[in-house]
């Protein structure tokens, strides 16, 4: 009797077996797991205080003291490297959370909602993505001054429209089937169809979609921080790090080396990450591959 | 006579997470020379399994474990690549199931036709075109040389079925496959594309093996029936002795439970019990002991023997061997499915009380453009009547069956009474009240007394909610309080006979029949005094639909439950309907009690449909020129006369002029024709 629950459970058993098989999927999860830890324990890892200052060190090299050698004012790039990955987690956990939040919203209200407001939102969303990011970004400081909450708000205005356009094709499908018009012939209000028969259906490629679009809010971050537009220093940040170490780059390359070899790991682990899910849970990609 | 293609003992296995499933074991037919074959099973049965083996198609974790396919003198198991390819298409071609998906959207007829030919290099493409041309011409397509340049899209379901005929047969193929080829049309279109294969049969000399679960349409078209049961053949034969002296369990069983069989109107059909075994684990004995109506314990252990007769074979211990019955097979009058003592025909009392609902000259009408496209293009009235002048009533503890094609507009109907729909004109009233006019907030308690079953059983079911969610949603939206949620879950599990295991479920993981369940169970949640069940039986097996419709009985006669069924499948709803309702373009054409319209239609399109079924009796065959040409028309360009003028039989020149009015024979049965094939003794015009 109890056959098609074990299936049930078996495939669920699989499908674990399949993610922890797959050499991306695993390198992935490792490389996140590292940046997520790394930023979170970043006090306790972090051997110096990533803003004490140690002038007669400045410059050096890569070696035992320091790991990944010293700025220009003699602050461990190590330590800052571990406190600057603290930023950008917390930029990319709040702009990727809330973004996702807003374009799910926002696009299960346009594919489920009537015409006009289909259009109008779709209008709306396409204008915000013909905005360049980093000239957005360039005019709202200018307008602001530079500060986190800048970077943050672009970083979530313009990461909506991909969600929300996923989002609306995935409800336009969703509208027409039979299992939403049994809900609607049992009499179920819009608000419990769109949360409660919509959303979890929705949800899954979303899911995907977020996980790879962390890298891409980071490295926004990173770059609005390498402009000067992002956190102001001393306060540290991939970007900032970067900068530095543009600055000096022909005495000291290694600090642009340190600074961006976390941004490459954190791009690629999460774009792996991402990709193993996508070709796990979406039947539609990936097959006969 | 000579044997074209020789399965012996084929074995196919598909690799899956749970192990590897031996869907198909020792499998062995011979098809002969210029003979149209059937295989026949429910789903699970591997017949379209044995159909991909042949053409060397079979799913990238299939694997062929054993056998061999003789074919012109090679074994198509062993063909490299290249030797397949040359054999598909040119000796071997395929008339897919759907011809909707099978046919290239993109390209029009002639150059698809022409690609077929790729192999000729000779051939210039004037002659290629030509011989498309002819080919459409033989398949019966009008017009073929303007028709050849359409796209798929441009033609009707029938006739993209008869283009896809004609597309298998361009090669002049030595062998034909046709998987389920009448399972995606209509019943009209059916009787249709059955005579064509034959008469197509006959001209060219094709070998044809048909794949279906359609006993009328096996028993219509075939000569040689091989009937296969979750995996492995049970029985062969000539199709004549297959339906009329069957041998092995499973396909008496088959037989006496298509509701087409049974002649005494039932409201109990007989079903098989128990579910197709789980073919990944160890099988030992006869495959179908677990569900056999005459199972003994032995026939668990051991394997049945092979009994030879003249025309084929059955594998079953009754018929040889140390379990032998002498007095198996009984005559097929003798019933061996246990079927439940059900009352023949609940006589019901005429009742007059008033109908629970009343629906009266309802319309519903879609909009096919825009108001400032239909200005631009000089279109004055941008719409299509999708129901027209549609009176219909329902009384208490009444089940009233709504039959049409597709196309007919029943589904848009039964969803026009639920309120899902809007309303261009007339009245639906329900126990009374009028309700066709009340904005959702107001209808939103009548929802209690009126549930709808949905068409696809799984499709109906939110794919995230877990089966326990499902049933006591109802209760949820409606906001009753004051029960326990799970104890209520359970009472409704139990009403439809749904094990309590399920509950945990989610509805991927249940089969057509389990699911169809949970839609009952779901729409009996708020004790409905209505329900309206679109199709209740489609998709379902022929041993589970007795199952579904007994429960639905069941629970009538329990709970007093009105029923409207939506449905296509004549036999099915003779057998539960009281009254019936014939829809044709949206239009109610005839209606009266269920007997009644089966003995004595009076409209022509009621007869063409009671005659257009196929029989599950070969020696019942129709004339090829009893099915009725043509095909329901576009709604856009619905005819000024009567809508059937163009494919009745009997048309005269008064039909094409104005509309028919509704007229009553009996107070109970009423027509739409001029011309009634039936007059009534006392005709009393009502309209």
């Amino acid at each position: 009797m109890d056959v098609r629950r074990e299936t049930a459970r078996r495939e669920r058993r699989d499908k674990l077996m399949r993610f922890l098989t797959n050499w991306q999927g695993m390198t992935g999860l490792v490389l996140v797991i590292l940046f997520i830890a790394s930023a979170v324990f970043a006090p306790w890892i972090a051997p110096y205080d990533p803003n004490a200052m140690n002038i007669p060190a400045r410059m050096s090299p890569p070696g035992w003291d320091h790991f990944a050698g010293t700025d220009q004012l003699g602050r461990d790039t190590f330590s800052r490297i571990l406190h600057g990955g603290r930023i950008a987690l917390m930029i990319a956990a709040i702009g990727v959370s809330a973004s996702l939040v807003i374009g799910l919203a926002l696009g299960m209200v346009a594919g489920y909602g009537p015409r006009w407001l289909d259009n109008l939102l779709l209008m709306i969303f396409d204008a915000v993505r013909s905005f360049p990011t980093i000239i957005l970004a360039l005019a709202t400081v200018a307008l602001t001054g530079p500060s986190l909450g800048v970077v943050l708000a672009i970083v979530i205005i313009t990461t909506i429209p991909s969600y929300a356009r996923v989002a609306r094709t995935a409800t336009l499908a969703l509208r027409n089937t039979e299992f939403i018009l049994a809900e609607r012939a049992l009499g179920a209000s819009t608000l419990r169809i769109m949360w409660h028969h919509v959303m979890p259906n929705v949800m899954g490629p979303l899911l995907i979609l977020a996980a790879m679009e962390v890298p891409v809010v980071v490295t926004i971050e990173a770059g609005l921080s390498f402009l000067g537009l992002g956190v102001r220093p001393p306060q540290a940040s991939w970007g900032t790090i970067l900068n530095e170490g543009y600055l000096v780059i022909r005495d000291a390359p290694w600090m642009v080396v340190a600074g961006g070899i976390p941004l490459i790991l954190t791009t690629l682990g999460f774009t792996f990450l991402g990709e193993a899910l996508r070709d796990i849970f979406d039947p539609r990609m990936g097959r006969g591959r | 006579m000579e044997t074209l293609l020789d399965i012996r003992g084929l074995s196919v296995g598909f690799g899956t997470s749970r192990g590897r499933v031996k869907a198909l074991r020792d499998v062995s037919f011979p098809v002969r020379k210029g003979r149209i074959v059937g295989i026949v099973g429910e789903s699970g049965s591997g017949k379209s399994t044995v159909l991909w083996s042949i053409l060397g198609l079979l799913a990238g974790n299939a694997k062929v474990t054993g056998g061999e396919i003789g074919f012109e003198g090679g074994d198509l198991l062993q063909l490299d690549a290249a030797g397949l390819r040359a054999a598909r298409g040119e000796k071997i071609s395929v008339v897919f199931q759907d011809p909707m998906t099978s046919q290239i959207p993109v390209l029009p007829y002639v150059r698809q036709m022409a690609d077929i030919l790729y192999r000729r290099k000779g051939m210039s493409a004037k002659d290629k075109r030509d011989k498309a041309v002819d080919m459409l011409r033989r398949v019966g397509i009008p017009d073929p040389e303007t028709r050849i340049d359409a796209y798929p899209h441009e033609f009707s379901g029938g006739m993209r079925q008869r283009a896809g005929i004609a597309m298998s047969m361009l090669t002049g193929p030595n062998l034909l496959l046709a998987d389920e080829p009448t399972t995606a049309l209509d019943v009209t279109m059916e009787a249709q594309i059955i005579g064509l294969m034959r008469q197509l049969q006959s001209e060219f000399d094709t070998t044809i093996v048909v794949v279906s679960h359609n006993l009328g349409l096996i028993a219509e078209l075939c000569d040689d029936v091989v009937v296969l049961y979750a995996g492995e053949v049970v029985e062969t034969g000539a199709v004549r002795d297959i339906f009329h002296n069957a041998r092995h369990p499973y396909t008496r069983a088959l037989l006496e439970c298509d509701p087409a069989r049974i002649e005494d109107v039932s409201r109990k059909l007989p079903v098989i019990a128990g579910d197709i075994p789980d073919l990944t684990g160890a099988l030992a004995g006869c495959i179908y002991a677990g569900r056999c109506q005459r199972a003994m314990p032995d026939c668990h252990a051991l394997a049945p023997p092979v009994v030879h007769r003249g025309s084929g074979i059955a594998r079953c211990h009754l018929l040889e061997g140390p379990l032998a019955d002498p007095d198996w097979p009984p005559p097929m009058e003798v019933p061996t499915v246990p079927r439940e003592a059900g009352t023949p025909v609940p006589a019901r009392p005429r009742t007059v009380q008033p109908p629970l609902l009343e629906v009266r000259d309802l319309n519903v009408r879609f909009q096919t453009m825009g108001p400032v496209r239909a200005r631009l293009n000089g279109v004055k009235d941008p719409f299509v009547d999708a129901v027209l002048d549609v009176s219909l009533s329902v009384r208490p503890g009444e089940t009233v069956g709504l039959v049409g094609e597709s196309g007919s507009g029943k589904t848009t109907l039964g969803r026009a009474i639920l309120n899902l729909l809007k309303i261009d004109r007339g009245s639906v009233h329900f126990d009374g009240r009028e309700t066709s006019a009340m904005a959702e907030r107001q209808f939103k308690p009548l929802r209690r007394d009126m549930a709808m079953m949905f068409q696809d059983p799984i499709g109906s079911l939110s794919p995230r909610k877990s089966v326990r969610a499902l049933i006591t949603e109802p209760l949820t939206i409606h906001g009753i309080s004051g029960v326990d949620i799970d104890a209520e879950a359970e009472r409704l599990a139990d009403m439809v006979r749904l094990p309590h295991a399920f509950l945990a479920r989610y509805p991927h993981e249940l089969s057509g029949g389990q699911a169809r369940r949970v839609g009952v169970a779901r729409a009996l949640a708020l004790n409905p005094r209505l329900i309206i069940a679109d199709e209740p039986t489609a998709g379902l097996d022929v041993s589970v639909q007795g199952e579904i419709l007994n429960l639905m009985a069941d629970l009538q006669a329990e709970h007093g439950l009105s029923y409207l069924v939506i449905t296509h499948n004549l036999p099915v709803v003779r057998h539960i309907a009281d009254r019936i309702a014939i829809m044709y373009l949206g239009r109610i054409v005839e209606n009266g009690p269920t007997a009644d319209i089966f003995a004595n239609p009076a409209h022509p399109y009621t007869r063409a449909l009671v005659e257009g079924v196929p029989k599950p009796d070969p020696d019942r065959r129709r004339p090829e020129a009893a099915a009725i040409g043509g095909e329901v028309p576009s709604l856009i360009r619905r005819p000024p006369g009567c809508d059937f003028a163009a494919r009745c039989p009997f048309v005269q020149d008064a039909c094409r002029t104005a509309k028919p009015p509704h007229v009553q024979i009996t107070p109970d049965h009423g027509h739409a024709c001029l011309f009634p094939l039936k007059q009534a003794n006392q005709t009393t015009e009502t309209t």
